[in-house]
């Protein structure tokens, strides 16, 4: 019974300092998703419509969020496509990069290795020319986070 | 981490006319977010990152890619692109430290 209670109360003082150092770290230099939209669209998720037409492929499941591979592309032509910009929601800064395209591209494509702090949806946003927004997300579960 | 910002980069070796084609690359850089701390000392890394890589063919810019410490370490990027003749693709990327690179390939077009 003892050695049952001892072991209890480790795991949860383990928890408390594991939580405790993420609430900290988030409270200094922390930046929602909202925000970090506003800075680099100037618009906010709810002008921002989900489409089919854009493609986002990465992991359900991370093994490391030091190094998820995602890869972007989209059923729109790229002389209509201004620009693609990635956000990670729960990241410390959300913003994660964005492409500016041009006819000789030929298509939207854009693939690379991000980082992620936790589990967390990974968002692509297409800025089209005529000024609309184009949105797919997948959820990225990640087991040890690499924002450190 | 004396070679920081090498890179490698692949193309195909040949390309059709118009056709769309595929370029990969990988830059060696630390992309210190600043939040981190060194396990020896305790005090925060500095942040240090790629800000920007821009892709020219022939001179003119195909695609300019916006980076952040969001990007892991010793970054991979790949975009597509077409060629109408053959010619030269120049990358040129910078980290928030001002330092600059490029890196050139051919790009060879045949029919």
């Amino acid at each position: 019974m003892k050695r049952r209670e001892f072991i209890k109360l480790t795991a949860l003082t383990a928890l408390g300092v594991f939580l405790g150092s993420g609430a900290l770290r988030s409270a200094s230099a922390k930046i929602t998703l909202e925000e970090a939209l506003k800075k680099h669209l100037g618009v906010g998720l709810s002008q921002i419509k989900e489409s089919d037409k854009v493609k986002i492929k990465a992991p359900s499941i991370a093994e490391s969020g030091a190094n998820v591979p995602i890869q972007v592309s989209a059923d729109v032509p790229v002389e209509q496509v201004e620009s693609l910009h990635i956000f990670v929601d729960k990241n410390p800064n959300p913003f994660i990069a964005s492409v500016d395209f041009s006819p000789m591209n030929g298509e939207v494509f854009f693939a690379t290795r991000i980082k992620m702090g936790a589990t967390s949806p990974v968002r692509a946003i297409l800025k089209l020319k005529d000024g609309t927004y184009l949105m797919a997300s997948k959820e990225v579960k990640v087991t040890v986070g690499g924002c450190g | 981490m004396a070679s920081i910002g090498r890179a490698i980069v692949r193309v195909p070796k040949k390309v059709k006319k118009g056709e769309v084609f595929k370029v990969q690359m990988v830059i060696i850089h630390p992309m210190e977010t600043g939040l981190r701390k060194d396990p020896k000392t305790g005090k925060k890394i500095p942040a240090h990152y790629i800000t920007h890589v821009d892709f020219y063919f022939n001179d003119k810019l195909v695609t300019r890619i916006n980076s952040s410490p969001g990007i892991s370490k010793n970054p991979y990027f790949a975009i597509k692109m077409k060629a109408q003749e053959s010619g030269t693709l120049k990358i040129v990327y910078e980290d928030n430290k001002g330092n600059k690179w490029e890196k050139s390939v051919n790009i060879t077009v045949e029919g």
